[in-house]
């Protein structure tokens, strides 16, 4: 799977989600931190799997809501840090 | 002891338990009476590079995987969970500060707390807010380009004698974590003492009065403390804990079936009881479970998967209780003799309990682990939309 391929990345990273919380389907758009489906370890646990399938180490700079409200945010986080199209 | 296991894993978990076995099990039962650690005993720890465990070499620590941090902390449980205590507290704090601190932070903090000249304190807990994370009310204001600090900690293990404070707070509406140096002006720590278990863990009240320090202490971003900064530091402290009950069943374990094998009634020893073997079998299996899950977890943890988070609050919940559950029938297999401080299966028993409590309560466990199964196991609701 490329890193830089948005619909390969955001496959992946719905996978995840979908695996880690109660809902048979997800909105690209819906806020995953507002809508209370996700756990106390749910952020953690994605930033987490972000750091080890894209081979990307997060830092203190990268904590912005914006970059992992929701399936769409996250796909474009990853995107940008990899240098793909969302960058 | 954990298999398969690397030779090197096998020759640390040697170091660890000749160290425990020497430095800490003649000991702990005089500790837990003067509800104190000998500053020597810390100092021992430092010299040994146990207090970095698993920070890197880069700045001063070992650099050890997170099998070898289990293996340390189920060997040292085995001696003294108190002193076990600081090794838990240590990694919460180092490991929260490697994540999130800035380069600046990280610089300034992590050499002394890998080489043990300084000890770390987690302080999250407060009177009002335990569980309830999100009840803190220890407040952070901005003031002249700094913060001030207001609020009260309580239950702080190692607060008595740590030289620096991971605390969480709020600023505004946003949960902050800010490190504060003990001698920070408007510091006063109250020690609590006469606890049932963890008596010689230096448990701790903070008080913070118009405490100042540099905006440059804040550790991750305004917001994050709850949801990012605090969670990387309870996981290691699961881990750590983990192990130690792990390490606690072991000896109820070790105890119980030597003094079964030995112990007469008329012409029979204790072992040739079926209830008491029954008490056994149940402790010994517990042991091999806890030891598998500890294991796991340890594993996960150094491949950096994200179950590892799951799989460190199974881990945590099982050992826990069944530490409880072992201590438990190790006095009773010991009868009079387990209720006194000559054998070490009374102050298990006492420490046992107080696991299930630290780095989250049994219950909150099972909430959160509950939650997931149900989650995995059959998707509820309708579909998720954005408004």
């Amino acid at each position: 799977m490329s890193a830089r391929d948005p619909n390969a990345v955001k496959t992946t990273i719905r996978s995840f989600i979908l695996s880690s919380i109660a809902v048979m389907d997800l909105d690209d758009d819906a806020n995953l931190f507002e809508s209370g489906i996700v756990n106390s370890l749910f952020a953690v646990q994605l930033m987490t799997f972000i750091e080890k399938t894209f081979a990307i180490e997060m830092g203190m700079d990268d904590l912005d809501i914006e970059n992992f409200k929701s399936l769409n945010a996250t796909t474009g986080f990853v995107l940008r840090r990899n240098g793909g199209p969302g960058g | 002891m954990w298999q398969p296991l690397t030779d090197w894993h096998q020759s640390k978990y040697r170091e660890f338990t000749a160290f425990v076995a020497r430095t800490v099990a003649p000991c702990a039962e005089q500790w837990d009476r003067d509800q104190r650690i000998p500053d020597a005993v810390i100092a021992e720890l430092a010299q040994c590079g146990y207090l970095g465990a698993t920070l890197p070499r880069e700045y001063g620590g070992q650099g050890w995987d997170v099998v070898t941090f289990g293996l340390l902390n189920d060997a040292f449980g085995r001696g003294s969970s108190a002193l076990t205590g600081v090794l838990t507290v240590q990694a919460m704090v180092s490991m929260a500060l490697l994540k999130w601190g800035t380069a600046e932070q990280k610089r300034t903090w992590l050499p002394p707390l890998a080489k043990g000249e300084v000890i770390g304190a987690f302080a999250l807990t407060e009177p009002g807010a335990g569980s309830a994370m999100h009840s803190l009310v220890t407040e952070v204001t901005e003031h002249d380009g700094g913060l001030v600090l207001n609020g009260s900690k309580r239950w702080i293990s190692c607060g008595q004698f740590a030289g620096v404070f991971l605390v969480f707070g709020t600023l505004g509406q946003r949960a902050v974590a800010c490190v504060v140096p003990r001698e920070a002006p408007g510091v006063r720590v109250t020690p609590i003492c006469d606890l049932m278990g963890f008596r010689a863990a230096g448990l701790a009240e903070l008080h913070f009065k118009d405490v100042a320090v540099p905006a440059a202490n804040l550790v991750g971003k305004a917001g994050f403390a709850l949801s990012h900064v605090a969670p990387v530091g309870l996981h290691y402290g699961r881990i750590s804990t983990a192990c130690s009950a792990l390490g606690l069943l072991r000896g109820c374990f070790e105890e119980s079936v030597a003094y079964a094998a030995v112990r007469k009634i008329a012409d029979q020893t204790v072992g040739d009881l079926g209830m008491v073997r029954s008490l056994i079998a149940h402790m010994g299996t517990d042991l091999e479970a806890g030891t598998l899950l500890c294991h796991n977890a340890c594993r996960a943890e150094d491949g950096h998967l994200p179950e590892a988070f799951e799989q460190t609050l199974m881990a945590k919940y099982f050992t826990s209780r069944a530490a409880v559950r072992a201590a438990s029938d190790a006095v009773q297999i010991r009868g009079a003799s387990g209720c006194h401080g000559s054998s070490p299966v009374s102050r298990y028993y006492r420490d046992a309990k107080i696991m299930e409590i630290i780095e989250g309560t049994t219950q909150v466990h099972e909430d959160i682990l509950g939650k997931m199964f149900v989650a995995r196991a059959g998707k509820v609701g309708t579909p998720t939309r954005s408004a």
